[in-house]
């Protein structure tokens, strides 16, 4: 993935130059490891910042809602299927993007790596298939399949759904990947432990919603728990309130969520909430046969009424 | 809401028409006596706001 | 000013004796991070910790705290009276903070304890707390506290310093608080004080050197307000910032907070809990209009009230103590010692001129 870097620069630069777009959203390397940060390039100087790498896990259709400039836009296989999202949405148009398709090997999970790592980690270099973090006194190369987000390791879209321009040739799909272990084993508890275990998980939440703002679908105006007439949330860090935010966020994102793993990666003290969104996937997988953002002309399922809809759940 | 540990049976959907009145007697007398016996709901009553 | 040394192997039992009069509190490790937690049944702090995620500002300004409560329960002889809720202000100690995390409650308190006002929530708590400071051997590569105003042997805040000196710990007692507290701990050992104070500088020194990463900002308090107010900047700045309000939340000098009611029944409290200028209902207006309606005001918002409004109005440097937190907790990098640089450098790099 490290070669992207060059193409992606020329792309962007012809882009620019040709007043194809007003704007190119990448990212350009970031101030501290393991960290790069949304960026837009506008002059040729913009575009020599563009860089790629396995920290790039920020989800960019984040920085296209509502947007109104002609813009070139750097996609994942999951950006690129929130993209599809967002203009089934109308949060932006298709005629307004020039989507610049980077086919994806998963990105690394900073935590992971910090875990395993003895000290602060101050350096690390990428190589094709491996990563090397080092430390004060320390180094240590991981294979980057064993330290990808969660969600990038169980990923069987990382190429570019829809596109304008690839980076690279497209990369082969994972095959065969069990998506939904983790649905199973909270499947087979009792409700009292999974009412624990969802206990548990949000516990260290502080409340601050990096979660839902990393999120692209969360655009709405104003988010449920900030309406104050009427105030549907407590403000506190009861966990009820807590509870009820993150459940109904899920909801909010059911046949809507790509498991991009935004909300994860930005969440400060490291709750899964993908915990939540994971079971609503596989029910739209099960129920509807539907995988969210591979079409723009098709309509989500909770969108549409279809005479075979299961409805055994209404007595 | 189940997967997340709400006790089955605590939510219920039914679909009645406005002539169906019998219907919606039935349902709500089964219903109100099904959430009778699974007792009151302690999972998500909100007590006094906990502060941490 | 005294100094203690205190034997490694007396220092389990100090703290158990320590805990008959205090609540204590310490970096403890959970799953990933370290964090502030109180410290029961002999729990010790895990000092090796490099610094926890967030702040113990919690400790004495907790995210979400009830100041009154009521009932219009007739049956209860207090019915209708709004009355302060029952708080716990029986001393308490933080046991291994970082100076940079004591000396941010220095900075708080020119907010919340001021000749005008105090905040009577945040001094009692405060008053009841001490803080027994640990000086940073190993700053974090994010740290950069010596050019903000603070330092990893810092004191302003701490009660007692402590610097590890291998087999033992010397305390530099640096108030009356600290002193009951080692009392209390019935560390007793006298240092001499000379040899303490040069073992003390010789640690500073190391650490100091240790620390990569810095910040500038003598221009910040000679450039117009309304110049960094317009600068063109802020639109690359803010770009990526998805508001999240983790930087807030997890900076030890961040104060801000809302007040809530929240009742039940017939009971109800009022409580105030932290807010953040992040969010945009921070500043909605019971009108509907928000003089900070976009995230670009909401980011120039935090970064100039810590970088400029504070050091006009009070004249004691930043807000920020430079340790780090929001660079590493932020989920899209945006970084403040940057921003920092070119606030600090905006008039001499002649870009006063591009106002928009
Ligand atoms: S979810 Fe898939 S496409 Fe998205 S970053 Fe991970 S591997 Fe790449
Ligand atoms: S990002 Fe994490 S801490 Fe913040 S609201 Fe979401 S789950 Fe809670
Ligand atoms: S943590 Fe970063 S993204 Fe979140 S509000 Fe602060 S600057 Fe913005
Ligand atoms: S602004 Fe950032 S570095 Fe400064 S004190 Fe707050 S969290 Fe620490």
């Amino acid at each position: 993935m490290l070669s992207y870097t060059e193409k992606i620069r020329e792309i962007a630069g012809r882009l620019l130059q040709s007043g194809a777009v007003e704007m190119v959203i990448g990212f350009r390397a970031g101030t501290v490891p393991m960290m790069n940060e949304p960026h837009f390039a506008k002059t040729p100087a913009d575009v020599q910042k563009l860089v790629w790498d396995s920290h790039c896990g920020i989800n960019l259709a984040n920085y296209l809602t509502d947007r109104k400039e002609k813009i070139g836009v750097l996609a994942k296989g999951c950006d690129s299927r929130n993209i599809v999202t967002h203009i089934i949405e109308n949060k932006i148009k298709r005629e307004q993007l020039v989507i610049i398709g980077v086919p994806c090997k998963g990105m690394v999970d900073k935590r992971k790596i910090a875990m395993k790592a003895e000290t602060e980690i101050t350096e690390v270099i990428e190589a094709e298939t491996t990563i090397t973090a080092k430390g004060h006194g320390f180094s240590k190369t991981f294979e980057k399949k064993d330290v990808l987000q969660h969600n990038c390791s169980l990923c069987i879209h990382r190429n570019p759904v829809i596109h304008d321009e690839m980076v690279a040739p497209p990369v082969v799909e994972q095959q065969g990947v069990d998506r939904y272990a983790d649905v199973r084993s909270i499947a087979a508890m009792t409700p009292e432990q999974r009412w624990k275990y969802f206990e548990d998980l949000l516990a260290p939440c502080i409340r601050c919603y990096a979660c839902r703002n990393a999120c692209p679908l969360c655009y709405c105006p104003t988010c449920f728990v900030d309406e104050s007439r009427p105030q549907w949330v407590g403000k506190s860090l009861d966990p009820s309130d807590v509870r009820t935010f993150h459940f109904l966020r899920a909801y909010h994102c059911a046949g809507r969520c790509t498991d991009c793993g935004a909300c994860e990666r930005a969440c400060p003290v490291g709750i899964n909430m993908r915990t939540f969104t994971k079971k609503l996937e596989q029910d739209c997988l099960d129920l509807f046969g539907w995988e969210v953002g591979l079409d723009p002309e098709v309509r989500p399922p909770l969108d549409v009424y279809r005479p075979q809809d299961p409805n055994d759940f209404i007595k | 809401m189940e997967h997340m540990g709400i006790e089955p049976g605590r939510l219920q959907f039914s679909w009645i028409s406005s002539a169906e009145s019998t219907k919606f007697v039935e349902v709500v007398t089964q219903v109100t006596a099904a959430i009778k016996a699974l007792g009151p709901n302690s999972n998500f009553a909100k007590k006094m706001a906990e502060v941490a | 000013m005294k100094m203690i040394t205190i034997n490694k192997s007396e220092w389990a039992d100090g703290l158990q004796k320590a805990a008959q009069a205090y609540r204590l509190f310490g970096p403890v490790k959970e799953k990933e991070f370290h964090s502030f937690k109180r410290l029961q049944d002999g729990v010790l702090p895990d000092l090796a910790c490099l610094n926890t995620r967030l702040s113990p500002k919690h400790l004495i300004y907790p995210q979400s705290e009830v100041m009154f409560d009521y009932t219009l329960d007739e049956s209860r002889a207090d019915h209708h009276i709004l009355k302060e809720a029952a708080r716990d202000d029986s001393p308490q100690a933080v046991v291994g903070i970082r100076p940079c995390d004591a000396k941010a409650f220095v900075l708080v308190r020119m907010n919340f304890d001021t000749p005008e006002y105090q905040d009577p929530y945040w001094i009692r708590a405060y008053e009841a707390t001490t803080l027994v400071g640990l000086g940073c051997a190993a700053p974090c590569s994010s740290c950069f506290c010596t050019t903000a105003g603070c330092g990893p042997y810092h004191e302003e805040g701490l009660d007692v310093l402590l610097a590890d000196a291998g087999n033992h710990y010397l305390a530099k007692v640096l108030t009356e608080k600290g002193a009951k507290f080692v009392a209390a701990a019935g560390w007793k050992t006298a240092a001499e004080p000379q040899a303490a104070d040069r073992t003390i500088a010789a640690l500073k020194q190391a650490s100091e050197s240790k620390i990569t990463s810095f910040v500038q900002t003598d221009n910040l308090r000679s450039t117009e307000t309304t110049d960094l107010h317009n600068a063109a900047f802020w639109e690359e700045v803010s770009f990526s910032c998805i508001n999240c309000g983790t930087c807030t939340f997890s900076c030890p000098t961040c104060w801000c907070f809302d007040i809530q009611d929240e009742n039940r029944g017939k009971a109800g409290v009022r409580m105030k809990n932290w807010d953040s200028c992040m969010y945009p209902l921070f500043t909605l207006h019971g009108t509907g209009h928000n003089p900070r309606g976009t995230k670009l005001h909401r980011v120039r918002q935090r970064f100039m009230h810590k970088l400029k409004y504070f050091v006009d109005k009070y004249d004691r440097g930043i807000h920020c103590v430079g340790c780090g937190r929001c660079v590493r907790l932020c989920p899209v990098n945006i970084d403040i010692r940057r921003v920092c640089n070119m606030m600090n450098n905006f008039a001499a790099s002649g870009a006063a001129c591009a106002i928009e």
